[in-house]
């Protein structure tokens, strides 16, 4: 059982790794084919942040614009995106601003959006430098990774750190997470302890499942 | 895994925004469901598609389950597969415990067709039954995939061993057969089911006695031969309001209102002969299994024209949207003469 569930959503250009960094980090392992994601794959791992149980359950969205036309629509209710640029090709941090306000537009505005240069090991290829992935992600209020879904550097923080920052605001009160529209349930046995905070009104009981 | 199993309601009443008016019997003769008679449950559930595990069934419980909230007002119709891989007889991939449920909804109830295709992994206990679709104790259930199904071809692959083959655009082919605890009719509304995507219903588009004016998918689509061009952008949305009042009216996922209600017609099923499979020796042609035919470039190029379909509409499509749906995959797709969508 968990305390909350935490709903991602990994989005950006076709071909920058989005289906590897899910399967790093819920497998363990690294698939150098990969076939092209069409509509949604769904991958889900624990993690612990506070002695708590988190439960993220991770939307892998199709790159290819011809491959989204249901996409769109599953923005909604996510607490964490993971937006993907691939570190040796330059075009796909340039969609980054179209992807961002995509994300925007669909999403409800406390969504935290990490912005993942992946590929990091490919170092000798690379076309865009670390420091323009940190100053875009400084501009528009995102956190920043680079990472490498092969060698798996920095995967698992990149998807825990998002969850800490999710975390966090939820302590500061920012998220209500009676509103299922925030992408966050509240576990089923957290849920009659959650009752007494203030914050929740009615003790909802919004599990429904585990992992 | 689901721990909880969200209320249950029944497809008959509560799924409808729209009083369908129905024209099969409102109850199955006992006979009909004599031979799945031992799959009701035992309070005695009143809803066939219930009893035989194809309706409110796990996949459903879990789509619709606060978890994921997905589809809520779409019917799910779903059946358990056990994963196979061909050779002199088909084998199973995966250890008997492992199972795959497959299921077809829609994203917005009122689309005459289903347009979405649910895949999951289903991890069972052992001595469960399979198909059971409230087990006291619940199986391990991994939604994998949500697939558009404009982007799947499924075929009814071996009527006698009761597979399907179910390949993506991206090439990606699974064998699935239907678990061996599934009663033949379940076989029967998977067929009755390929049909309809195929070849359509009496109100969409696939009916080739309806004439559709307005089409936002390349003629040739339309019209098998015609050139590769986008037919007049301009035209959606014009001419509507009829036929959508007639589409709405429907109130539900015409296709999935139609293989529930063949549940009433049990016996028709048994004296049609489906033209639906060549033997299997005609099955193996050269092509069957990755090298795409002339056909499928065809319906591969039909994916990239993926402005004339949103799956997701915020409100009512007109019919030219609707009708494109269903008619995208017309002309091309029976390379083995399998039925296919």
């Amino acid at each position: 059982a968990y305390a909350y569930l935490f709903k991602y959503i990994i989005i950006g250009d076709t071909g920058v790794g989005k289906s590897c960094l899910l399967l790093q980090f819920t497998d363990k392992r690294f698939q150098p084919v990969h076939d092209l994601t069409i509509g949604v794959e769904f991958g889900a791992r624990m993690i612990t942040i506070d002695g708590k149980q988190i439960k993220l359950q991770i939307w892998d969205t199709a790159g290819q614009e011809s491959f989204r036309s249901i996409t769109r629509s599953y923005y909604r209710g996510a607490a964490g995106a993971l937006l993907v640029y691939d570190i040796t090709r330059r075009d796909t941090f340039n969609h980054l601003t179209t992807w961002l306000e995509d994300a925007r537009q669909h999403s409800n505005s406390n969504m935290v959006i990490m912005l993942i240069g992946n590929k990091s090991d490919l170092e000798s290829r690379r076309e865009v430098k670390k420091e323009e992935g940190e100053a875009f992600a400084r501009e528009h209020g995102l956190i920043f990774m680079e990472t490498s879904a092969k060698t798996a550097s920095n995967v698992e923080e990149a998807f825990i750190n998002t969850a800490k920052e999710i975390y966090e605001k939820i302590q500061e009160g920012v998220f209500d997470i009676n509103n299922e529209a925030n992408g966050i349930k509240i576990g089923p046995q957290h849920a009659a302890t959650n009752a007494s905070h203030g914050s929740n009104q009615g003790g909802q009981q919004a599990g429904g499942g585990c992992c | 895994m689901m721990t909880s199993v969200p209320p249950r309601k029944s497809w008959w009443t509560s799924k409808k925004t729209v009083k369908v008016i129905r024209s099969y019997p409102t109850f199955p003769s006992l006979n009909a469901w004599e031979k799945f008679r031992g799959l009701l449950p035992v309070d005695g559930e009143t809803n066939p598609g219930v009893g035989l595990g194809v309706e409110e069934g796990l996949l459903c419980q879990m789509v619709h389950s606060p978890e994921f909230n997905l589809f809520p007002n779409s019917v799910v119709f779903e059946s358990n597969f056990v994963q196979v891989r061909r050779s002199r007889n088909w084998k199973e991939i995966y250890k008997a415990s492992n199972t795959m449920a497959l299921g077809v909804t829609s994203s917005v109830p009122c689309l005459p067709l289903p347009n979405i295709l649910l895949m999951a992994r289903v991890k069972w206990h052992q001595g469960q039954s399979q198909t059971w679709n409230r087990p006291s104790r619940a199986p391990s259930i991994n939604l994998k995939s949500i697939l558009p199904l404009k982007f799947v071809e499924l075929q009814i692959w071996d009527d006698q061993e009761r597979v399907l083959r179910l390949r993506t655009v991206t090439e990606k082919i699974y064998y699935l057969k239907l678990h061996p605890d599934h009663p033949e009719t379940v076989f029967h509304f998977w067929i009755r089911l390929v049909q309809i995507l195929h070849k359509g219903l009496s109100i969409t588009t696939k009916d080739p006695t309806i004439l559709v004016t307005h089409c936002l998918v390349p003629k040739s689509l339309c019209s098998p031969g015609g050139k590769t061009e986008l037919v007049q952008k301009k035209s959606k949305g014009l001419q509507p309001s009829e036929s959508l009042t007639h589409l709405m009216a429907q109130g539900e996922s015409e296709t999935l209102s139609q293989i529930f209600s063949d549940l009433h017609q049990q016996k028709q099923y048994r004296s049609e002969k489906m033209h639906i499979n060549k033997t299997s020796s005609e099955k193996a042609t050269p092509c069957e299994d990755s090298i795409p035919c002339t056909c499928d470039l065809n319906w591969r190029d039909a994916f990239m024209f993926g402005e004339w379909e949103r799956e997701n509409p915020s409100g009512p499509q007109p019919l030219s949207l609707l009708g494109t749906l269903a008619a995208s995959s017309r002309p091309r797709l029976s390379l083995t003469g399998g039925n296919s969508i």
